[in-house]
Protein backbone atom coordinates (compact mmCIF):
# COMPACT_ATOMS: atom_id res chain seq x y z
CA UNK A 1 0.00 0.00 0.00
CA UNK A 2 1.20 3.28 -0.89
CA UNK A 3 1.05 6.29 1.63
CA UNK A 4 -0.21 7.98 -1.09
CA UNK A 5 -2.60 6.40 -2.31
CA UNK A 6 -3.56 5.86 1.29
CA UNK A 7 -4.00 9.65 1.98
CA UNK A 8 -5.77 10.64 -1.07
CA UNK A 9 -8.15 8.06 -0.42
CA UNK A 10 -8.89 9.64 3.69
CA UNK A 11 -8.80 13.24 1.32
CA UNK A 12 -11.93 11.76 -0.66
CA UNK A 13 -14.05 10.98 1.89
CA UNK A 14 -16.76 13.39 1.92
CA UNK A 15 -17.62 15.25 5.16
CA UNK A 16 -20.83 15.45 7.12
CA UNK A 17 -22.56 18.69 5.72
CA UNK A 18 -23.54 20.95 8.38
CA UNK A 19 -27.33 20.85 9.08
CA UNK A 20 -29.25 23.42 7.12
CA UNK A 21 -31.52 24.77 10.18
CA UNK A 22 -28.69 25.47 12.09
CA UNK A 23 -27.71 28.58 9.56
CA UNK A 24 -31.22 30.34 10.78
CA UNK A 25 -30.56 29.77 14.82
CA UNK A 26 -26.76 30.58 14.80
CA UNK A 27 -27.05 34.02 13.17
CA UNK A 28 -30.28 34.62 15.13
CA UNK A 29 -28.49 33.88 18.09
CA UNK A 30 -25.48 35.91 16.69
CA UNK A 31 -28.18 38.98 16.17
CA UNK A 32 -29.38 38.70 19.43
CA UNK A 33 -25.75 39.38 20.87
CA UNK A 34 -25.52 42.55 18.99
CA UNK A 35 -28.70 43.86 20.33
CA UNK A 36 -27.83 45.41 23.23
CA UNK A 37 -24.61 46.91 21.96
CA UNK A 38 -26.35 48.97 19.16
CA UNK A 39 -29.36 50.17 21.46
CA UNK A 40 -26.94 51.39 24.04
CA UNK A 41 -24.05 52.33 22.47
CA UNK A 42 -23.04 54.49 25.44
CA UNK A 43 -22.83 52.30 28.07
CA UNK A 44 -21.20 49.37 26.95
CA UNK A 45 -21.30 47.23 30.09
CA UNK A 46 -24.59 48.07 31.78
CA UNK A 47 -24.73 46.86 35.21
CA UNK A 48 -27.35 43.48 35.62
CA UNK A 49 -30.67 44.09 37.90
CA UNK A 50 -30.01 42.68 41.61
CA UNK A 51 -32.57 39.93 40.66
CA UNK A 52 -30.44 38.89 37.35
CA UNK A 53 -27.21 38.94 39.44
CA UNK A 54 -28.71 36.69 42.28
CA UNK A 55 -30.35 34.65 39.83
CA UNK A 56 -26.81 34.40 38.06
CA UNK A 57 -24.85 33.83 40.80
CA UNK A 58 -27.61 30.78 41.83
CA UNK A 59 -27.35 29.10 38.99
CA UNK A 60 -23.24 29.13 39.02
CA UNK A 61 -23.45 28.34 42.24
CA UNK A 62 -25.67 24.87 41.46
CA UNK A 63 -24.89 24.33 38.16
CA UNK A 64 -22.35 21.99 38.98
CA UNK A 65 -24.21 19.50 40.57
CA UNK A 66 -28.25 20.62 40.03
CA UNK A 67 -29.18 17.09 41.34
CA UNK A 68 -27.48 16.90 44.91
CA UNK A 69 -28.63 20.20 45.07
CA UNK A 70 -32.35 19.47 44.35
CA UNK A 71 -32.28 16.38 46.07
CA UNK A 72 -31.37 18.11 49.15
CA UNK A 73 -33.67 20.84 48.64
CA UNK A 74 -36.45 17.75 48.19
CA UNK A 75 -34.97 16.64 52.28
CA UNK A 76 -35.92 19.75 53.67
CA UNK A 77 -39.34 20.03 52.34
CA UNK A 78 -39.80 16.89 53.50
CA UNK A 79 -38.64 17.91 57.03
CA UNK A 80 -40.18 20.99 56.87
CA UNK A 81 -43.79 19.01 56.33
CA UNK A 82 -43.23 16.65 58.75
CA UNK A 83 -42.39 19.65 61.35
CA UNK A 84 -45.35 21.37 60.27
CA UNK A 85 -47.89 18.68 60.36
CA UNK A 86 -46.50 17.19 63.95
CA UNK A 87 -47.04 20.60 65.26
CA UNK A 88 -50.70 20.97 64.21
CA UNK A 89 -51.56 17.67 65.15
CA UNK A 90 -50.48 18.17 68.97
CA UNK A 91 -53.25 21.57 69.83
CA UNK A 92 -55.49 18.73 68.75
CA UNK A 93 -54.53 16.12 71.03
CA UNK A 94 -54.47 18.17 73.73
CA UNK A 95 -57.53 19.65 73.51
CA UNK A 96 -59.14 15.64 73.03
CA UNK A 97 -57.54 14.71 76.29
CA UNK A 98 -58.84 17.73 78.05
CA UNK A 99 -61.57 17.17 80.94
CA UNK A 100 -64.78 19.10 79.69
CA UNK A 101 -67.60 17.53 81.51
CA UNK A 102 -68.17 19.09 85.07
CA UNK A 103 -68.89 15.29 86.18
CA UNK A 104 -65.18 14.61 85.79
CA UNK A 105 -63.73 17.75 87.11
CA UNK A 106 -65.91 16.82 90.69
CA UNK A 107 -64.72 13.68 90.35
CA UNK A 108 -61.22 15.28 90.02
CA UNK A 109 -61.56 17.13 92.99
CA UNK A 110 -63.06 14.47 95.00
CA UNK A 111 -59.80 12.39 94.55
CA UNK A 112 -57.81 15.22 95.04
CA UNK A 113 -59.27 15.74 98.53
CA UNK A 114 -59.20 11.69 99.43
CA UNK A 115 -55.47 12.01 98.75
CA UNK A 116 -55.27 15.28 100.89
CA UNK A 117 -56.85 13.24 103.59
CA UNK A 118 -54.73 10.23 103.23
CA UNK A 119 -51.40 12.13 103.08
CA UNK A 120 -52.00 14.60 106.13
CA UNK A 121 -51.68 18.27 106.20
CA UNK A 122 -48.60 17.63 109.28
CA UNK A 123 -46.49 15.14 107.29
CA UNK A 124 -46.62 17.34 104.35
CA UNK A 125 -45.83 20.71 106.04
CA UNK A 126 -42.84 18.75 107.95
CA UNK A 127 -41.83 17.50 104.66
CA UNK A 128 -41.88 20.84 102.83
CA UNK A 129 -40.23 22.87 105.53
CA UNK A 130 -36.43 22.78 105.55
CA UNK A 131 -34.67 21.83 108.45
CA UNK A 132 -32.58 24.43 110.07
CA UNK A 133 -29.18 23.86 111.50
CA UNK A 134 -28.59 25.21 114.62
CA UNK A 135 -24.55 25.18 115.45
CA UNK A 136 -23.84 23.78 119.36
CA UNK A 137 -20.57 24.05 121.01
CA UNK A 138 -18.61 20.99 121.05
CA UNK A 139 -18.91 19.64 124.12
CA UNK A 140 -22.84 19.21 123.57
CA UNK A 141 -22.05 17.30 120.16
CA UNK A 142 -19.97 14.60 121.95
CA UNK A 143 -22.30 14.18 124.64
CA UNK A 144 -25.10 13.46 122.20
CA UNK A 145 -22.49 11.06 120.43
CA UNK A 146 -21.92 9.14 123.55
CA UNK A 147 -25.62 8.86 124.14
CA UNK B 1 -15.66 49.50 17.99
CA UNK B 2 -17.33 48.66 14.45
CA UNK B 3 -19.98 46.10 14.94
CA UNK B 4 -19.94 44.00 12.03
CA UNK B 5 -22.98 44.09 10.06
CA UNK B 6 -25.62 41.73 9.99
CA UNK B 7 -24.81 40.65 6.05
CA UNK B 8 -21.06 40.05 7.21
CA UNK B 9 -21.79 37.88 9.77
CA UNK B 10 -24.09 36.01 7.13
CA UNK B 11 -21.22 35.92 4.79
CA UNK B 12 -18.51 34.49 7.16
CA UNK B 13 -21.35 31.96 8.38
CA UNK B 14 -21.84 30.82 4.53
CA UNK B 15 -17.52 30.57 3.84
CA UNK B 16 -16.48 28.72 7.03
CA UNK B 17 -19.20 27.46 9.13
CA UNK B 18 -19.47 23.75 6.93
CA UNK B 19 -15.38 23.55 7.70
CA UNK B 20 -15.36 25.02 11.32
CA UNK B 21 -18.48 21.80 11.78
CA UNK B 22 -16.23 19.21 9.93
CA UNK B 23 -13.45 20.52 12.41
CA UNK B 24 -15.79 20.83 15.86
CA UNK B 25 -17.50 17.24 15.00
CA UNK B 26 -14.06 15.90 14.50
CA UNK B 27 -12.72 17.25 17.42
CA UNK B 28 -15.98 16.75 20.13
CA UNK B 29 -17.66 13.78 18.25
CA UNK B 30 -20.85 14.83 19.65
CA UNK B 31 -23.63 17.20 17.30
CA UNK B 32 -25.19 19.39 20.71
CA UNK B 33 -21.17 20.70 21.59
CA UNK B 34 -20.33 21.02 18.17
CA UNK B 35 -23.04 23.37 17.56
CA UNK B 36 -22.77 25.20 20.94
CA UNK B 37 -19.22 26.08 19.94
CA UNK B 38 -20.14 26.87 16.55
CA UNK B 39 -22.61 29.34 18.03
CA UNK B 40 -20.18 30.73 20.51
CA UNK B 41 -17.88 31.63 17.66
CA UNK B 42 -20.60 33.18 15.84
CA UNK B 43 -21.66 35.17 18.55
CA UNK B 44 -18.10 36.50 19.70
CA UNK B 45 -18.11 38.05 16.14
CA UNK B 46 -20.94 39.30 16.05
CA UNK B 47 -20.22 41.31 19.45
CA UNK B 48 -16.57 41.88 18.44
CA UNK B 49 -15.63 43.27 15.24
CA UNK B 50 -11.78 43.92 16.13
CA UNK B 51 -11.51 39.90 15.73
CA UNK B 52 -11.28 39.88 12.27
CA UNK B 53 -9.95 43.29 11.83
CA UNK B 54 -6.15 43.03 10.27
CA UNK B 55 -6.39 39.15 9.48
CA UNK B 56 -5.30 38.18 6.51
CA UNK B 57 -6.45 34.24 6.39
CA UNK B 58 -9.69 34.33 7.73
CA UNK B 59 -10.66 30.38 7.59
CA UNK B 60 -7.31 29.65 9.42
CA UNK B 61 -8.18 32.50 12.07
CA UNK B 62 -11.71 30.60 12.67
CA UNK B 63 -9.85 27.74 13.06
CA UNK B 64 -7.79 28.58 15.90
CA UNK B 65 -11.06 29.83 17.34
CA UNK B 66 -12.28 26.83 16.95
CA UNK B 67 -9.65 24.61 18.40
CA UNK B 68 -9.33 26.70 21.57
CA UNK B 69 -13.04 26.80 22.16
CA UNK B 70 -12.92 22.95 21.60
CA UNK B 71 -9.82 22.76 24.15
CA UNK B 72 -11.95 24.93 26.47
CA UNK B 73 -14.37 22.86 26.74
CA UNK B 74 -12.79 19.38 26.66
CA UNK B 75 -11.21 21.10 29.76
CA UNK B 76 -13.95 22.26 31.35
CA UNK B 77 -15.63 18.43 31.52
CA UNK B 78 -12.55 17.07 32.61
CA UNK B 79 -11.48 13.41 31.04
CA UNK B 80 -13.71 11.26 33.18
CA UNK B 81 -17.01 12.56 31.85
CA UNK B 82 -15.80 12.93 28.61
CA UNK B 83 -15.03 9.30 28.24
CA UNK B 84 -18.20 8.73 30.11
CA UNK B 85 -20.23 10.62 28.35
CA UNK B 86 -18.73 8.94 24.58
CA UNK B 87 -19.89 5.81 26.34
CA UNK B 88 -23.30 6.71 26.88
CA UNK B 89 -24.26 9.01 23.52
CA UNK B 90 -23.77 8.12 20.49
CA UNK B 91 -20.44 8.92 18.66
CA UNK B 92 -21.21 10.84 15.61
CA UNK B 93 -19.29 9.93 12.31
CA UNK B 94 -17.65 13.70 10.78
CA UNK B 95 -18.23 11.61 7.45
CA UNK B 96 -21.43 11.78 5.60
CA UNK B 97 -23.72 9.26 5.54
CA UNK B 98 -23.63 6.31 1.85
CA UNK B 99 -25.49 3.73 0.89
CA UNK B 100 -22.57 2.07 -0.75
CA UNK B 101 -21.80 -0.77 1.97
CA UNK B 102 -18.07 -0.97 1.09
CA UNK B 103 -17.83 2.49 1.51
CA UNK B 104 -20.05 2.68 4.70
CA UNK B 105 -17.80 0.12 6.37
CA UNK B 106 -14.49 2.26 5.65
CA UNK B 107 -15.88 5.53 6.92
CA UNK B 108 -17.43 4.02 10.09
CA UNK B 109 -14.01 2.37 10.55
CA UNK B 110 -11.98 5.67 9.59
CA UNK B 111 -14.30 7.54 11.99
CA UNK B 112 -13.88 4.54 14.77
CA UNK B 113 -9.58 4.93 14.27
CA UNK B 114 -10.29 8.58 14.10
CA UNK B 115 -11.81 8.70 17.41
CA UNK B 116 -8.85 6.79 18.68
CA UNK B 117 -6.17 9.16 18.12
CA UNK B 118 -5.55 11.81 20.80
CA UNK B 119 -7.23 15.48 20.22
CA UNK B 120 -4.04 17.02 18.78
CA UNK B 121 -3.15 13.77 16.48
CA UNK B 122 -6.82 13.98 15.41
CA UNK B 123 -6.73 17.97 14.64
CA UNK B 124 -3.86 17.83 12.80
CA UNK B 125 -4.64 14.99 10.89
CA UNK B 126 -7.98 16.85 9.97
CA UNK B 127 -6.38 20.12 8.83
CA UNK B 128 -4.12 18.70 6.82
CA UNK B 129 -6.21 16.09 5.20
CA UNK B 130 -9.54 17.61 5.19
CA UNK B 131 -8.68 21.50 5.44
CA UNK B 132 -5.91 21.24 3.39
CA UNK B 133 -3.59 23.02 5.69
CA UNK B 134 0.12 23.33 5.26
CA UNK B 135 2.05 21.96 8.04
CA UNK B 136 3.39 25.84 8.44
CA UNK B 137 -0.44 27.21 8.33
CA UNK B 138 -1.29 24.03 10.90
CA UNK B 139 1.34 25.18 13.24
CA UNK B 140 0.56 28.86 13.41
CA UNK B 141 -3.05 27.63 13.90
CA UNK B 142 -2.37 25.29 16.72
CA UNK B 143 0.30 27.45 18.20
CA UNK B 144 2.90 24.72 17.58
CA UNK B 145 6.39 24.52 15.55
CA UNK B 146 6.09 23.58 12.21
CA UNK B 147 7.87 20.23 12.93
CA UNK B 148 5.31 18.79 15.67
CA UNK B 149 2.59 19.56 13.58
CA UNK B 150 4.53 17.22 10.74
CA UNK B 151 5.33 14.30 13.44
CA UNK B 152 2.07 14.85 14.68
CA UNK B 153 0.38 14.01 11.30
CA UNK B 154 3.27 11.21 10.67
CA UNK B 155 2.17 9.53 14.45
CA UNK B 156 -1.49 9.85 13.67
CA UNK B 157 -1.57 8.48 9.99
CA UNK B 158 0.70 5.48 10.86
CA UNK B 159 -2.18 4.77 13.18
CA UNK B 160 -4.76 5.02 10.57
CA UNK B 161 -3.02 3.07 8.50
CA UNK B 162 -2.04 -0.10 10.69
CA UNK B 163 -5.84 0.14 11.64
CA UNK B 164 -7.39 0.41 8.36
CA UNK B 165 -4.86 -1.21 6.15
CA UNK B 166 -6.29 -4.82 6.15
CA UNK B 167 -9.78 -3.14 5.07
CA UNK B 168 -8.20 -0.83 2.50
CA UNK B 169 -6.68 -3.88 1.36
CA UNK B 170 -9.64 -5.49 0.81
CA UNK B 171 -11.93 -3.12 -0.77
CA UNK B 172 -8.90 -0.85 -2.91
Amino acid sequence: MKPDDFESRLQRQPLRPIPPEWRAEILAAARAAQVPYHSSPVTRHPQPSWPYSILYSLSSLLWPHPKAWAGLAAVWIFILAVNFSIRDSAPRRAEKSAPTTPEVLVELRQQQRLFAELVGPRESRDADRPRMFTPKPRGERAEMMVV
Amino acid sequence: MKMPARQEIERLYDAHAAALFAFLLNLTRAEADTRDLLQEIFVKLARDATLLAGVREERAFLIRLAHNAAIDLMRRRGTRERTKENFAAEIISPFAPTRDPDEKIFRDELADALGELPAEQRAVVHLKLWAGLTFEEIAAVLDIPPNTAASRYRYGLDKLRGRLRPLYEEIK
